[in-house]
């Protein structure tokens, strides 16, 4: 081996990490705990350095009348401090994703990288001067307890600004000289993964992220608050859950609704397929076709539309009180909510859920039909010993998929629909983390619920999902 | 054995071709008649269900709201009138979140369709690093979720409450999408990427000129039913824009307008520009009527590519039924 060879497998190390350092400084950019630019506590807790940089509105929600004090500039330099570094973190970035092309371009990758880095610490400056004016004017208005400090996610900026820095550097004079005339290439493997790499981080964003919030689960956490040791109450919200009475009761009688409600949802699940299989039978072809295109409808009308018919045709003033010159609140009326829950579901979707039976008996082998009708098989034989065969293993998916979901019945349905009195027979999971949560402010024993019923319901897909295998040897996931 | 089987199949078809030409399936029997009967009836039941609800708050909405209070309007319009149409374009709550809900939905759709053809391209490239890897990462996310609670924590996190681009941000990575757009992908035969490779092409390139090209048939299916989900969406609107009220959605607006429906004068009345809106608004029919009138304003889009989207049913059903 030749001791350039040598020499950039070391570089190759070291830029191991610095694009360790340069993502860990990427995804700090949104968490609120590691923020640097909190440097008073007159800044809003909630901010991260990402919201710092981009909405003025933010930092200053929480200041209240203090801002008579301040004043905006500083604020403003805060806010071009926090954009300073974002720009910094930027051309890091682009300079690690630089490094893993050939000779040339890690080449101008180490420029970016140092640059970026560069900037990065030397928006530290910026926030100094930011700090400054706080501690004029903050004197100056006797508020003693803002003065500003240095968060600790400044710290953790600094560090990583200081690490991809200094090993850039390194890895500058680890490289062997460029050869002639080199262009800036990449491997294709790592090119289609740095397209492929802001879509990635969405998903993190937006689908992985979000279970860092389960910790609420673990703490005493009121809005506005900041997590820490002194509201840590451990397994309490837990425990709660089965040992206080109330809640106990309240948990159970969701619990309840939501079985009955997936369970009417489960034992009508035939529906559908019957609907097909009827449908099938009917020979008149523009008869067929409008039956298909009118009874989908429902399915593309989310369901506040849906309340508003059901307001427009069931409520005290509505089309039946109309008609019979009656005056009955049928919406009001908790009498039957299950039922009723049930009937608007099937309205919305039996039209089309039957599709892909239809499609099912279209795949299904006319032969088949046609030996029947040699042998002499009537109709209802026919629908009997062929098509209901021919559909069993689609209805069998979707039983399977539905048991699997049996805890997420959604809450759009219950939410419209539920009022004063039929609140207890209509709060299914979904509804009741949400009125817990958000609307009652208990956000973490509602994310105890929420976060029990996401793990068992995971549990619960997989399970199903082995059933179908073990049954049908095919996954329906 | 095989010649007998051939002659039947002769035979076979001879007839079929007779009961073509002479539209013929086979002889009804009484018993089919009266199966016939209650099939057809029943359809035609469920038909009107189905239809009914919307034709009612339409006649509402173009009768006058006199008559509607009165409860003359049950099959038919009574006395024609447009008024509240007019009313609802003065109304700036509506109005705008008109505009926001139209906006949104063009804007997600949009970036949700471009991204998937994208994403579904990449993750069938093989040389890509830590490809299965990857694209485990993306699907996953189908089967879980972190809950309701912690999702809007998150949100709350990253700035997006009460912030329009709650709507767009979220929406561009869209898995279900993604993995019907890679499904199709491959079934295109290799060859067609392969020749343009060797001539030359770029990734980037054979993606816009062929894949994209080729791909517009699936990617149809996920704009149509990107937007209609879009379209009707209303719960994050209700979670993450409970103090912007400008970004409220159209249906987040009608969801406030029926559970307020006594106060719902009250609650528009401040909203209105001209001033003899605001008369108008004092009479209580008026009131009565508008709520129809809100309710087809956001039925209408929907009907509007209705038409549109029956050519993507069979597809569409895949949304449901896809694997990883």
């Amino acid at each position: 081996m030749k001791k350039g060879d040598s020499q950039t497998a070391v570089a190759d190390k070291l830029y191991w990490v610095v694009r360790t350092a340069v993502l860990a400084a990427v995804v700090l950019i949104f968490l609120p705990a590691i923020n640097p630019a909190r440097i008073t506590s007159l800044i809003n807790r909630n901010m991260s350095l990402f919201t710092s940089a981009v909405s003025i509105d933010g930092l200053t929600q929480d200041v209240g009348i203090k801002i008579r004090a301040t004043g905006y500039t500083p604020f403003y330099m805060v806010q071009i401090a926090s954009i300073c570094m974002l720009i910094g973190i930027i051309i890091m970035a682009a300079g690690a994703c630089m490094s893993l092309g050939n000779l040339k371009l890690k080449k101008r990758g180490n420029i970016a990288s140092l640059v970026g880095a560069l900037v990065t610490g030397g928006s530290f400056a910026v926030f100094m001067v930011a700090s400054n004016m706080f501690k004029e004017k903050l004197s100056a208005g006797n508020y003693t307890d803002e003065l500003p400090f240095i968060p600790a996610g400044m710290y953790v900026y600094l560090g990583l600004a200081a690490a991809v820095f200094i090993f850039t550097l390194l890895a500058v004079f680890m490289l062997p000289k460029l050869k002639g005339d080199e262009r800036c290439e990449m491997p294709t493997k790592y090119t289609l993964f740095l397209i492929l790499l802001p879509f990635l981080v969405l998903v993190f964003a937006f689908s992985y992220l979000p279970l860092w919030g389960w910790r609420y689960s673990f703490f005493d956490y009121k809005a506005g608050q900041q997590l820490n040791m002194d509201n840590w109450v451990g397994f309490k919200w837990f425990t709660r859950l089965l040992s206080d009475p109330a809640t106990r009761k309240d948990v159970l009688n969701v619990l309840r609704n939501t079985m009955v409600m997936s369970g009417l949802g489960i034992a009508t699940s035939w529906v559908p397929m019957a609907f097909a299989i009827l449908l099938n039978e009917i020979r008149t072809k523009w008869f067929r076709k409008s039956v298909q295109v009118i009874t989908t409808i429902p399915n593309f009308v989310s369901w506040v539309l849906v309340f508003a018919l059901a307001f427009a045709i069931f409520s005290g003033d509505g089309f039946i009180n109309t008609i019979l010159g009656t005056n009955v609140d049928f919406l009001g009326n908790p009498k039957g909510t299950w039922f009723k829950m049930l009937a608007w579901g099937m309205w919305k979707s039996v039209g089309w859920s039957a599709i892909i039976y239809v499609a099912g008996i279209s795949g299904i082998d006319p032969q088949l039909y046609e030996a029947a009708t040699v042998d002499g098989a009537g109709r209802g034989q026919k629908m009997w010993h062929i098509t209901v065969p021919g559909l069993i293993p689609t209805y069998m998916v979707l039983l399977l998929m539905s048991i699997g979901n049996i805890l997420s019945n959604g809450m759009d349905q219950y939410l419209v629909f539920s009022n004063a009195h039929n609140k207890s027979l209509i709060e299914v999971l979904d509804l009741y983390v949400y009125n817990l949560g958000l609307e009652g402010g208990a956000i973490s024993l509602s994310t105890v619920v929420s976060m029990t019923k996401s793990i068992i319901s995971v549990i619960l897909l997989f399970t199903a999902n082995g059933i179908s295998k073990l049954i049908r040897g095919e996954s329906i996931m | 054995m095989a010649k007998m089987s051939d002659k039947m199949k002769q035979e076979l078809k001879a007839e079929k071709q007779y009961n073509k030409k002479h539209k013929r399936m086979y002889r009804l029997t009484f018993k089919d008649i009266i199966f016939n009967i209650i099939n057809y009836t029943l359809f035609t039941v469920f038909m009107i269900i189905c239809l009914f609800p919307f034709y009612y708050i339409f006649i509402n909405s173009i009768s006058s709201p006199a008559e509607v209070t009165k409860g003359a309007v049950t099959f038919f319009p009574k006395g024609f009138s447009f008024e509240t149409y007019k009313a609802i374009l003065q109304v700036q709550d509506i109005g705008r979140s008109f505009l926001v809900t139209i906006s949104k939905t063009i804007i997600s759709t949009a970036l949700m369709v471009v991204a998937s053809a994208l994403i579904g391209y990449l993750v069938t490239k093989k040389e890509m690093w830590h490809r299965k890897l990857w694209y485990r990462f993306l699907v996953i996310t189908m089967y879980f979720n972190a809950g309701i609670i912690p999702w809007f924590m998150n949100m709350q996190m990253l700035g997006l409450t009460n912030n329009y681009m709650a709507y767009i941000i979220p929406a561009v990575v869209a898995p279900y999408n993604i993995i019907l757009v890679k499904t199709y992908i491959e079934s295109i035969p290799a060859e067609l990427e392969e020749s343009a490779f060797i001539d030359g092409a770029g990734y980037m390139t054979i993606f816009r000129r062929i894949i994209w090209p080729l791909c517009k048939p699936i990617l149809a299916t996920i704009t149509i039913f990107g937007a209609v989900g879009s379209w009707n969406s209303f719960t994050d609107s209700l979670m993450l824009m409970g103090s912007a009220p400008q970004y409220q959605t159209l249906q987040h607006k009608l969801y406030n307008y029926l559970n307020a429906s006594s106060d719902l004068k009250t609650l528009i009345q401040g909203n209105v520009s001209s001033e003899a809106i605001k008369n108008a608004m004092n009479n209580a029919d008026f009131a009565n009527v508008i709520k129809y009138t809100v309710s087809m304003v956001s039925i209408i889009p929907i009907l509007i590519v209705y038409p549109f989207m029956q050519r993507y049913f069979e597809e569409g059903i895949m949304l449901g039924a896809v694997k990883g």
